[in-house]
């Protein structure tokens, strides 16, 4: 399992723009990725309802993971989409 | 199914029509939006749920289906860091369909330069699940579309 810490350093956080993207971008994969806040549980990083949810704010860590072929090129993508400011 | 109700009063249009891609690319999620009236009021649950994110600006109802609508008082509406907006209900709220969420101003909102146009956005939802789109003038509580169930 590949993952990768990430702080959130959009001022509105992981919502609307930047969850819709990293969302959209998670989608695109055929591997499974999850995305957790934190210590937190892990939910469905496919799922917009999920990431919504799980309400990142600016200056979280969220921790996104997935595993299998091609899983360190999708997170390298995933956590610059998540980074960004 | 589920028959997504109108949050605000307005005229209902088109989410492609909202200024923000976001929404008017459907990168969210399919749905609609509304073009609220210029005059002080509230905005509804527009599905019976739980209210799993409430910002001022925003929030999400969860049905018992798992099915999640977020309904957003306008565009760009984050920036005001809840200033004109009332939270009536706590996050976590159960909810009924038609239950006031949040009062607001849409006509505050237009005086500081921001769009006060509301996307209705059924979220994980395939584009051809949103049908029955409402059109022209509707009350808060009308239907605004009808969210289908997975063939």
């Amino acid at each position: 399992m590949a993952e990768r810490h990430v702080t959130v350093t959009s001022e509105v956080g992981l919502h609307a723009r930047p969850a819709a993207t990293f969302v959209q971008a998670a989608t695109k994969a055929s591997l499974d990725v999850t995305i957790a806040k934190g210590a937190g549980s892990p939910v469905n990083a496919k799922s917009i309802l999920s990431v919504l949810a799980l309400d990142v704010r600016r200056g979280d860590v969220v921790v996104i993971r997935a595993e299998g072929e091609g899983a360190e090129e999708l997170l390298d993508r995933l956590a610059g989409i998540a980074s960004a400011p | 199914m589920t028959t997504v109700l109108a949050p605000v009063a307005g005229v209902a249009v088109r989410l492609d029509s909202v200024p923000d891609p976001v929404f008017s690319e459907g990168l969210v999620g399919p749905g609609m939006a509304i073009e609220p009236d210029r005059a002080p009021g509230r905005a509804f649950s527009p599905i019976a749920g739980t209210i799993v994110k409430l910002h001022p600006h925003a929030f999400v109802v969860v049905g018992d289906d798992g099915r999640g609508v977020l309904v957003h008082l306008g565009i760009d509406t984050v920036q005001l860091r809840g200033e004109g907006f009332e939270l009536l209900v706590v996050e976590g709220a159960r909810v009924s369909a038609g239950q006031p969420v949040v009062a607001w101003d849409p006509a505050g909102i237009e005086a500081g330069g921001r769009r006060p146009i509301c996307p209705v956005v059924a979220l994980d939802a395939t584009a051809g699940a949103v049908t029955g789109l409402a059109e022209g003038v509707v009350d808060a509580g009308d239907r605004l579309f009808e969210w289908r169930d997975p063939a």
